[in-house]
């Protein structure tokens, strides 16, 4: 390695109870050492700068980030690693307690989590909530919500003695499997630290590689000289734009608009320019450091509302004033509508750029097979099949010889719903230099590549009659996109289309624009695109109700969604119980105790949301080949190909089924929930289930995790796939009974005639039968959404989907007066989810939602300085909320049943996000008496708003 | 993000880090790290020798002499805030410790690397400033005890001279009928910087404020010692409208900037509030009311 120049030192390194002699340079951090060296990869990188705790580590006995620690300084220490925890095999208390609570879902930061909890519980065995609080303020959790993390160590001691846990309540009991809180099937190997993500891989021989990004907003490139990095020893190619295909890629078919590396211009700060490829990564890094490029400044464009005026700065030819994207909507009249109103209000919100920051930073591993005649492709990745087909059209191969790997995902929430150059490059370099190429982004890299939530200005107007009865609903929508496309277009629709699910809106009009700048591009974040406008609307009927002196609750529950409806954008509405989930967080928050009569500084709020389970369209037209062969295809209303594919292999012996499905478990739950609906379908026990999801040359194609799709499509897929089985297996037991395999039912491991209760058979006995006579057992399944789906106006497809998700949420906050600085205390919320899969994931994935959303609603915002730069690219920064943060939170789940769903399940993930913005804001409004209509409602806006009222 | 190209040192006493801090042109203080690493990784800055004062039990612990308790440099805010003779006489800088960053950092960083890298939002300066803390400053022959106060020289600028470390932190005893109180606002409960924070202390003697002293943090360059907001208070006799007066008179004596946590406007703000916060709380405590409380807002 390039590094031997630097002189190094051996140090004695005692590593859960092992002696390691290790030589390291004396800038090796002790992170670095247990992944690259000992290969001890629990223990995680997240953000490399000791805020977000994923890395902690016991140094004597002390919890410490390992990314803040210099091996060379940890001579003679004792460090205890996640690896460490466990004893003869046998799992440590806290370590069951986090799976038995649900206190695991992405993985990522739970090592760090368990490690921060293991330190406490030695030295303090029963930890009030406030100490368990502080002992975790060091370690953030992007998607728990962390109320289940608070809870798995407050009981950790019920898990002590015995081997089996605690006994849970089960929430139905017509099921055996499906409805059941069980843990999930990947808790145990992510509370280990033995769940490999895509960065804890190392392949002989592997190469590393790192990025150099553009300094400035806007340039040309006009000379490019590699050759002094190109000399340092240790680096082994460098690419630039004129290495890498003159194809474009994207996301939004219609828009495809970024180059792997840019070819002659760059348009936002972090633009990718170049990549070195060398021996490790530091050589690498140096070496982006010796790359000379000289550009051409261009005028830039930072604003969006700047960015359409004439003479702005134009980022791309081919969109005129820079917008990109153009809607315009109008289902029936709106003049009409708000002729009709007795009270009509409008107001302007304005949302802000959020970054969905999850733990795992992205991580892309590349190395090619077979005569270098297949790419085997790691990626760390919500869509793995898009990747596939993107990487497919860059390099022009066939989809057939590209083989993707997606190892667990640690979170994602939309910024890793998209190809990224770190996919492309290493695909291209490992072919080039014929070794694996690993790559990794840092921290600052997540904020540069960005694809976060579209900031939006939004104006919006409705109209009511006396009673609160909408009539007319009107908005105008700016987003700002930054300087690529990405998910944009559909972005742009979503924000428009999706108002009219949660009431009835006889007359709506929705003009959007998205705007480019030179700032990196948006995608699409949890919820996608809606959560601002529906930010906007919520809050507007608030106002509204309060304008009227109607109770807020009241007005959305005469205006409320029914089941079995058209929408008047023309989406079929199935099962919705809305009004429900309005009636329960009613009741279960007190609100008619509270709302209304809560002292100054205490205040209380509605808000609700709705979300698609499932888009009804795939992002890309046409057939799953290879893009250089495809012919043009125009727009049918019908699933080309299906959307979700399964297939159940059953052992030879008949005690495993194997599920192969490549939906992406990124820590929502997917691989637990789609397990329990295979294990349901086919009568068999959880256990008996393994799931196979990361290889793309096991397991069948799936679109992946966005839209909120993957228990609806994906579960019917599965579900499908295992009846498939079941019918062999019943052809088989009705052949020994001479019976009609109709009247047979497998339950509980045994498959039995349902009449003639002596007519019983093991279930894995019939599968041998079958495995004797007919060889291999095999369903396959899959899933298409309905045909149709939508009506047949541009952009019509965007919001389509098989089933609609409702909930309501009651916030509970209190403000400092003096300070503006809010608290949010308490949220109740009720979601539509279907009849739950797992109802401890759903929970899990609500908690999460709150405190995520809560953190968009009152902190988080990327913030750009004057030239384009990120002022806050970190974590220490870009703020998230801790666990001190966090508010108590009760989630319930309404009676719901889905027709279109796998045992009448729909959507959680993503819907959940959408009350919790306006249900604060509304909260906030509440306590002070003023509205603020910006994002993120900081201290500061609020007390400038008091300070304006009083004035 | 890696740290290439340093050397650290790992002298065993004071004498020999002193003697490597002499001798080593450019040689920077490696206390906790949890700021020089991380700027090191981001390259803000560039260190070629480091010297790493882990080593040298002289720089550890918590004791009591006559009347001064002297803190060691490479204490840390675990230490400071578990430690019994510093909750019982300066309960609020045990606060103040357990309010900094977060559990693992408070075990890694350090008193002396929380003064020495003189961050105008530092925790730990505003209450020892009140307290009438002194520095401890050694070089290879001499020792010099300057006012904390003294030791700031701007933003990460301190007239520590390149050949002298300092050793320890020296807190006088506080007089009977003294409390001290720190106030500070930030954007979210751990992991966070300052926005803006404020110090009192009140002695009282004859139901009059013998001795009042009031410090703002993160709102200039320095610690700011409000004197003329001290200067209104001592020897009157308490009372909420003076408090509420003497807040008015810190919001002209912060000269803060704005930035990403918070507008000037903002700041100001905050001044008046945290300063009548703990003047309130100062008073509480001087009238024995004490007891550990939670500092931030």
């Amino acid at each position: 390695m390039n590094q031997d120049k630097e002189p190094k030192r051996i140090v004695t390194l005692k590593v859960n109870g092992e002696e390691h002699f290790v030589a390291v340079r004396d800038g090796e951090t002790l992170l670095d050492v247990l992944r690259d060296r000992l290969r001890l990869t629990g223990t995680k990188k997240g953000c490399n700068l000791g805020v977000c705790g994923a890395c902690t580590v016991l140094v004597d006995g002390e919890p410490q980030n390992s990314c803040l620690l210099l091996a060379s300084s940890c001579e003679g220490a004792e460090v205890t690693t996640i690896e460490g925890i466990a004893q003869d095999g046998e799992l440590h208390p806290l370590q069951r307690s986090f799976i038995h609570h649900g206190a695991v879902q992405c993985g990522f930061c739970t090592s760090g989590v368990v490690m921060g909890a293991f330190a406490l519980v030695r030295k303090n065995p029963d930890p009030t909530d406030e100490e368990i609080k502080e002992a975790l303020s060091g370690n953030l959790c992007r998607c728990t919500g962390y109320k289940r993390i608070l809870e798995a160590v407050k009981n950790w001691k019920k898990y002590q003695k015995s081997k089996e846990p605690p006994s849970h309540s089960f929430d139905l009991d017509k099921f055996t499997t499906v409805g059941r809180s069980l843990p999930r099937v990947d808790a145990a190997d992510k509370v280990t630290g033995r769940a490999k993500y895509t960065a804890d891989y190392y392949f002989e021989n592997m190469l590393y590689g790192k990025i150099l990004h553009s300094p400035l907003p806007h340039a040309r490139i006009k000379k490019l000289d590699t050759g002094q990095a190109a000399r340092l020893p240790g680096v082994k190619l460098i690419l630039t734009g004129k290495d890498v295909p003159d194809i474009t890629y994207g996301v939004s078919p219609a828009r495809y608009d970024e180059h792997v590396l840019a070819k002659d211009r760059v348009r936002h700060v972090g633009d990718e320019v170049a990549a070195v490829i060398a021996v490790d990564e530091e050589t690498a890094e140096k070496a982006l450091g010796l790359i000379k490029v000289e550009y051409e400044e261009l005028p830039a464009v930072f604003d969006s509302l700047e960015a359409i005026k004439e003479g702005a700065p134009q980022l791309h030819d081919r969109y005129r004033n820079n917008i990109n994207t153009v809607v315009d909507h109008h289902f029936g009249d709106i003049e009409k509508g708000f002729a009709e109103a007795d009270h009509i209000r409008e107001e302007e919100f304005v949302g802000n750029h959020v970054n969905q920051s999850p733990i795992e930073p992205h991580a892309s591993i590349a190395f090619w097979q077979n005569e270098g005649s297949t790419l085997v492709l790691y990626s760390s990745t919500q869509v793995p099949h898009y990747v596939h087909y993107m990487v497919a059209r860059v390099l022009d191969m066939p989809l057939g010889k590209i083989r993707i790997m997606r190892p667990p995902v640690g979170g994602g929430f939309g910024q890793k719903a998209a190809t990224t150059p770190l996919d492309l490059i290493t695909s291209i370099a490992s072919k080039k230099t014929g070794r694996p190429v690993k790559m990794v982004y840092s921290r600052e890299e997540m904020f540069l590549y960005g694809r976060g939530r579209h900031k939006q200005h939004m104006k919006f107007k409705i109209g009511v009659k006396k009673d609160g009865r909408i009539t007319a609903v009107q908005s105008r929508i700016y987003l700002d996109g930054g300087a690529y496309t990405s998910f944009g277009v559909i972005t742009a629709y979503y924000a428009g289309s999706m108002i009219p699910t949660l009431y009835h809106l006889p007359n709506y009009r929705y003009e959007g624009f998205r705007v480019m700048t030179n700032k990196p591009a948006c995608g699409a974040m949890r919820g996608h695109g809606t959560p601002q406008p529906r930010f906007a609307f919520e809050s507007l009927l608030s106002m509204i109700a309060e304008d009227l002196g109607i109770d807020p609750i009241e007005i959305r529950l005469r205006n409320a969604m029914d089941p079995d409806t058209r929408t008047c954008n023309d989406l079929d509405v199935r099962s919705c119980e809305f009004k429900a989930t309005l009636q329960e967080v009613r009741k279960k928050s007190g609100w008619d105790r509270k709302y209304g009569k809560l002292p100054p500084g205490q205040g209380i709020g509605i808000g609700c949301g709705g979300f698609v389970s499932g888009a009804g369209y795939a992002i890309y037209r046409g057939q799953v080949q290879r893009h250089s062969e495809k012919k043009p295809e125009t727009f049918v209303k019908k699933a080309v190909f299906p959307h979700a594919n399964a297939i159940v292999k059953i052992s030879e012996d008949g005690t495993a089924a194997v599920l192969l499905i490549q939906a992406a478990e990124i820590g929502q739950g997917s691989s637990t929930v789609l397990s329990q609906i295979c294990a349901e379908t086919l009568g068999i026990s959880l256990d008996r289930v393994r799931i196979r999801t990361e290889d793309s040359d096991i397991s069948p194609l799936d679109l992946g995790a966005y839209s909120s799709r993957t228990t609806l499509m994906g579960g019917n897929a599965v579900t499908m796939a295992s009846k498939d089985v079941l019918q062999k297996l019943f052809t088989t037991a009705a052949g020994i009974w001479k019976c009609d395999p109709q009247d047979l039912e497998a339950r509980d491991n045994r498959i039995f005639h349902r009449s003639d209760k002596s007519k019983v058979i093991d279930w894995e006995e019939t599968a041998r039968l079958y495995f004797n006579d007919k060889g291999p057992l095999v369903g396959t399944g899959w899933y298409k959404p309905p045909e149709g789906l939508g009506g047949d106006y541009k952009g019509a497809a965007v919001g389509t989907s098989p089933a609609y998700s409702y909930s309501s949420s009651v916030c509970e906050c209190s403000v400092d007066l003096e300070t503006g600085k809010v608290k949010v205390e308490r949220f109740t919320d009720y979601h539509d989810c279907g009849t739950p899969i797992n109802p401890q994931a759903v929970h899990g994935q609500v908690e999460g939602a709150i405190v995520m959303g809560a953190g968009e609603t009152l902190m988080e915002e990327v913030r750009y300085g004057e030239k384009g730069n990120i002022l806050n690219p970190n974590l220490h920064d870009y703020l998230l909320l801790t666990i001190k943060d966090s508010p108590e939170i009760f989630s319930g789940i309404v009676d719901s049943y889905e027709p279109e769903g796998p045992y009448g399940a729909k959507e959680v993930g993503e819907g959940a996000t959408l009350p919790v913005l306006a249900a604060i804001a509304h909260a906030i409004a509440n306590a002070t008496g003023v509205w603020i209509k910006e994002l993120p409602i900081t201290p500061e806006r609020i007390l400038k708003a008091l300070k304006e009222k009083k004035s | 993000m890696y740290i290439t190209g340093i050397r650290v040192h790992s002298p065993q006493t004071v004498a020999e880090a002193l003697e490597l801090l002499a001798d080593l042109k450019n040689a920077r203080i490696l206390a906790g790290g949890t700021d020089i690493l991380v700027d090191l990784k981001q390259g803000l800055t560039k260190a070629g020798d480091l010297i790493s004062l882990k080593n040298i039990q002289e720089l550890k612990g918590i004791e009591k002499k006559g009347k001064t308790i002297r803190i060691g440099a490479f204490t840390t805010p675990q230490e400071i805030h578990s430690n019994s003779l510093i909750r019982q006489h300066f309960p609020a800088l045990a606060e103040a410790a357990r309010s900094m960053a977060s559990a693992q950092i408070r075990t890694l960083a350090t008193i002396g690397g929380n003064i020495t890298s003189a961050v105008p939002s530092a925790d730990l300066p505003p209450s020892l400033i009140a307290a009438d803390a002194t520095a401890e400053l050694r070089r290879a022959e001499s020792t010099r005890e300057i006012p904390l106060f003294e030791f700031f020289a701007g933003p990460r600028e301190t007239v520590c001279r390149k050949e002298e470390l300092l050793v320890s932190v020296r807190i006088p005893l506080p007089p009977p009928y003294t409390g001290i109180s720190y106030k500070k606002f930030t954007l979210r409960e751990a992991n966070a910087l300052a926005v803006a924070s404020a110090a009192s202390r009140l002695t009282l003697k004859n139901n009059k404020m013998e001795k009042v002293t009031v410090v703002l943090g993160a709102v200039a360059p320095t610690p700011v010692l409000a004197k003329k907001t001290a200067g209104f208070l001592q020897g009157k006799t308490t009372s909420q409208n003076l408090f509420e007066e003497a807040a008015a008179l810190a919001v002209e004596e912060g000269k803060p900037i704005s930035d990403i946590r918070g507008s000037a406007w903002f700041r100001k703000e905050l001044i008046r509030v945290l300063t009548l916060r703990s003047l309130a709380e100062a008073l509480e405590r001087a009238l024995g009311k004490t007891g550990e409380k939670k500092n931030s807002l």
